[in-house]
């Protein structure tokens, strides 16, 4: 979003209260939808949710195509459109809800890189399997993200796809890389993160922030995922508090409030 | 060793080289100028103090096959002019690692034929300054030895603050925009670059470096070129004062002695203060965070003492070269102009232009009038 627009939006965004017809839209969830996607939404609705805000899920088919920014999830709230995690935050934040006030200046800076380490690590594995590893790619990437689309255009825009990622993969330099260097980088983030989450119960002690929500997204959404080989799933699965956490967020936020409209389960 | 002779500039450096053995108990890779000879292991007694590392369990100076790297040599008052390189500097500087540095202004002199390359004991050739720095680890010198696992966590969370935020302002800041790559980089690279490169080595690196933010942030959609600018700049404006906050009043970001984040930070800071960028929007506002330009200063003036003395090596180094050739330069010259003078009046003699008169010798007054009448005639 430009800043000029972006300005225009707060400003109109404070003036209304959050109404209660808000909807994320995302891809179709049994059959479309991939494992970054997925981690995208899930973190924006474990967001919203930390926020007590209600939110109600659809699935479309052309969610890509509809965000503003190309990137899913995107919500429709009132009359505006906001994609993305980071952009929702703040609009958010100009409707009155934040997350972050509690925190001090070091505080915030460190929620950044955080969630800055989170984007540039598992997010770039995620996508990584997805389109760079062959038999994922073969196997599942393929088929889900053209199911909605009849022959060839399903090929097609597969294929748009891939080489798109793959060009990306090769300016952030990981197009070199190894599946196992990948995993070995998914391993050091869940470190990282591990060890900053050490024994309390949010990276912010007692109150969750954003950064638990992107975290939670990501984490969940590896960990319920069935794909070709259990590996990304088991090197999450090696730090104990990591899986506590999503638990943790699972009971308190999706199963307590009983809103059954999405159940969290992916396919 | 002659390797050195050849790619490090200027001869200073070459007589240098037998200082290696002092300077690399002393934890400088670089053999510092020939002022140095009489001096003792020069001042890293607070380099030393500081610095975390070199718990080496190998043998004295000088002992093993040393880790050679090849990076960019240095200008703008800095080391190194490109911003892997300086960050792979600084860490070995913090860690002491007894590293060769040659310092080249041609890439294809590198053994992978980027910069900054490592070649280790075993020839074999590293490029990635991260696998770089996780080789000098694995080497054990490590100048996160002491920090706790979440700082450790902190270094990683922040470098990819790094990464996202200020790399592509970087990237934009000199060699995307305009006046201050026609002005800067590509003036700099021009000249430090041997003939026939400078041609078009530089326009190259640009058009990579402009391939390479387009992928990074094309995905945010641009309207247009300068809203993406205005939106880069103030997320990189954030981010720095972000590394501020948590830098507060530290002398390094995990307390007293440095750690491979500061190395990181340091590349980035050093080279947004310290080139002198006709258009700097991003200098102002890092100008305007104290503690962050006290940061740079401190370690570039513990770690990088002389080189930034010296002034702009590489303009240093043409002139070297060159006021040694000056005496035959000039006679070439001179010789070359009276060449050329020859040829013209020879020409001009012998094709008629230019015709010498013999005069005969004077005869009475009233005669010669007549005679030269007769002369006047005669032409």
């Amino acid at each position: 979003m430009s800043l000029v627009a972006e300005a225009f939006v707060s400003q109109i965004a404070a003036a209304e209260p959050w109404p209660e017809n808000a909807t994320l839209y995302q891809q179709l969830k049994g059959e479309q939808i991939l494992l970054s996607d997925n981690a995208a939404s899930l973190a924006v609705q474990a967001f919203l949710q930390m926020c007590n805000l209600p939110i109600k899920v659809v699935c479309r088919a052309n969610a890509e195509y509809m965000s503003p920014s190309g990137k899913v999830p995107f919500i429709h709230v009132g009359n505006q459109v906001v994609s993305e995690l980071g952009p929702i935050v703040q609009f958010v934040k100009a409707k009155g809800h934040s997350l972050s006030d509690g925190l001090d200046e070091v505080q915030k800076a460190e929620m950044k890189a955080y969630m800055e380490l989170v984007n540039n690590m598992l997010l770039t594995a995620e996508l990584y399997l997805q389109w760079c590893d062959e038999t994922t790619v073969g196997e599942i990437t393929h088929a889900r993200y053209g199911s909605p689309y009849p022959w060839p255009l399903n090929h097609i825009l597969a294929y748009q796809k891939q080489w798109e990622v793959k060009r990306k993969m090769k300016a952030i330099g990981w197009g070199n890389k190894t599946l196992d260097q990948v995993l070995e980088d998914v391993d050091q983030c869940c470190q990282a993160l591990s060890q900053r989450l050490g024994t309390q119960p949010y990276f912010f002690n007692k109150q969750p922030t954003e950064l638990d929500a992107l975290v939670f997204g990501h984490l969940y959404t590896i960990l319920t995922t069935q794909l070709t080989n259990d590996e990304l799933s088991e090197k999450v699965k090696n730090y104990s508090n990591l899986l506590a956490f999503c638990r943790r967020i699972e009971q308190h936020y999706f199963e307590d409030r009983g809103k059954g409209s999405s159940s969290i389960r992916s396919s | 060793m002659p390797l050195s002779w050849l790619t490090t500039p200027g001869r200073r450096r070459g007589a240098g080289s037998k200082h290696n053995a002092l300077w690399k108990t002393c934890g400088s890779g670089d053999p510092p100028a020939a002022r140095a000879p009489g001096r003792a292991p020069r001042g890293p007694g607070p380099a030393q103090a500081a610095c975390r590392a070199a718990r080496n369990p190998r043998a004295g100076p000088g002992a093993q096959d040393p880790l050679e790297l090849f990076c960019w040599s240095g200008g703008w008052g800095l080391p190194s002019v490109d911003l892997d390189s300086l960050t792979v500097l600084t860490y070995a500087r913090f860690t002491g690692a007894p590293l060769k540095v040659h310092k080249v202004t041609n890439p294809w002199q590198s053994p992978s034929g980027t910069l900054p390359a490592l070649r280790t004991g075993h020839g074999e050739v590293i490029s990635v300054p991260h696998k770089i720095i996780t080789h000098l680890r694995k080497e054990k010198y490590n100048a996160d030895y002491d920090l706790s696992a979440r700082q450790g966590a902190d270094t990683l969370a922040f470098m990819s603050l790094l990464e996202e935020k200020l790399l592509p302002v970087l990237i934009h800041t000199f060699w995307v925009d305009t006046k201050n790559y026609v002005e800067v980089t590509r003036k700099w690279y021009a000249e430090a670059m041997p003939f026939p490169l400078n041609f078009f080595l530089p326009g190259r690196m640009q058009r990579q470096f402009m391939e390479r933010l387009q992928l990074l942030c094309g995905e945010h959609g641009p309207e247009n070129e300068e809203e993406l600018e205005k939106e880069l700049y103030q997320e990189a404006r954030e981010c720095l004062t972000l590394l501020s906050q948590r830098l507060g009043s530290q002398k390094f970001f995990f307390g007293d002695a440095p750690a491979s984040l500061d190395a990181y930070v340091f590349g980035y800071l050093a080279l947004l203060l310290q080139a002198k960028l006709p258009s700097g929007k991003l200098q102002a506002h890092l100008r305007g965070l104290h503690n962050l330009c006290a940061y740079c200063t401190h370690i570039l003036s513990l770690y990088f003492p002389w080189d930034g003395a010296e002034g702009p090596p590489p303009r240093q180094t043409p002139v070297g070269p060159e006021t040694e050739e000056e005496p035959y330069r000039r006679r070439n010259q001179v010789l070359s102009v009276l060449a050329g003078l020859a040829a013209m009046v020879g020409y001009a003699l012998l094709s008629g232009i230019v015709s010498i008169q013999r005069t005969t010798p004077a005869r009475a007054p009233g005669t010669r009038s007549l005679s030269m009448a007769e002369e006047d005639e005669e032409e």
